[in-house]
């Protein structure tokens, strides 16, 4: 894959195609503004992308004071909520990034640190 | 829609309260899981959004939190999962997903006159529920 797009960046046409005597050679043409990658290896989520909705969705939570919400806050010690809110919250990020987060992870995450790198880390996150 | 989609999942005993407590968040993951299914069902994608009835959910569930005993909890969750089974095989109507579960119970209170604006206490708590 990075070899085929190595080698589709450098091919240069030639000038002069099959034109009659007297008009303009074509310009040189490069291929890269039409460059095209197959492989969907690139299109993971951003970190900031994953940080901004992560936050989103935990602001968006009525019990919570948005103003407390940092990307390192833990929802039961630092925004006082209960872990059916935890639970809830988890289930809030399922949605919103549209993952199935088995049992065993989700109750593992009690903060937003651990939520952000889980999602950032999972490869079907959307 | 197989009527036994929701079978009981919860056999008879929870051995300790961690047990049911864990059972309790399973139940509620089910309910959340089938929540986009519920709306789709039922229409109701201008009326509540898939948050508002997640905290309904939860607050459902909150209002028996202070239950100590597993069977109680148990039965609880039986039932609950009862209720759950009939709102996604489309055993219930919009009205009542609306009436139970969006609408708090000020929603159902009758709009009040100028002539009840003199109403007094008591009267008001008659009419909101048996016990006060």
């Amino acid at each position: 894959m990075a070899m085929r797009a190595f080698v589709l960046r450098h091919i240069q046409l030639p000038g002069q195609t099959l034109t009659a005597t007297g008009s303009k050679p074509h310009p040189q043409w490069y291929l890269r503004a039409s460059l095209r990658l197959f492989s969907s290896h690139d299109d993971h989520l951003t970190k900031e992308e994953v940080i901004d909705r992560v936050l989103d969705v935990v602001k968006s939570f009525p019990k919570v004071d948005p103003s407390k919400v940092t990307p390192d806050v833990h929802f039961q010690k630092d925004l006082g909520l209960d872990s059916l809110d935890n639970v809830e919250i988890v289930m809030g990020l399922e949605e919103e990034f549209k993952l199935e987060i088995p049992d065993k992870e989700a109750d593992r995450i009690d903060s937003c640190n651990l939520a952000i790198e889980y999602i950032y880390n999972h490869p079907m996150a959307g | 829609m197989a009527f036994t989609l929701r079978s009981v999942k919860v056999p008879p005993n929870s051995a300790s309260l961690e047990e049911a407590r864990s059972r309790v968040f399973d139940f509620f993951k089910a309910a959340c899981r089938s929540i986009p299914a519920i709306m789709d069902i039922y229409n109701l994608d201008d009326v509540v959004t898939k948050s508002q009835l997640r905290s309904t959910i939860a607050s459902e569930i909150r209002k028996n939190s202070h239950v100590t005993n597993p069977k109680v909890i148990d039965l609880l969750l039986f039932k609950g999962m009862e209720e759950l089974g009939n709102i996604v095989e489309h055993a219930k109507q919009r009205h009542h997903i609306i009436g139970q579960y969006v609408l708090g119970r000020q929603g159902l209170v009758q709009d009040l006159d100028t002539k009840d604006e003199g109403m007094s206490d008591f009267l008001k708590n008659f009419y909101k529920s048996n016990y006060f």
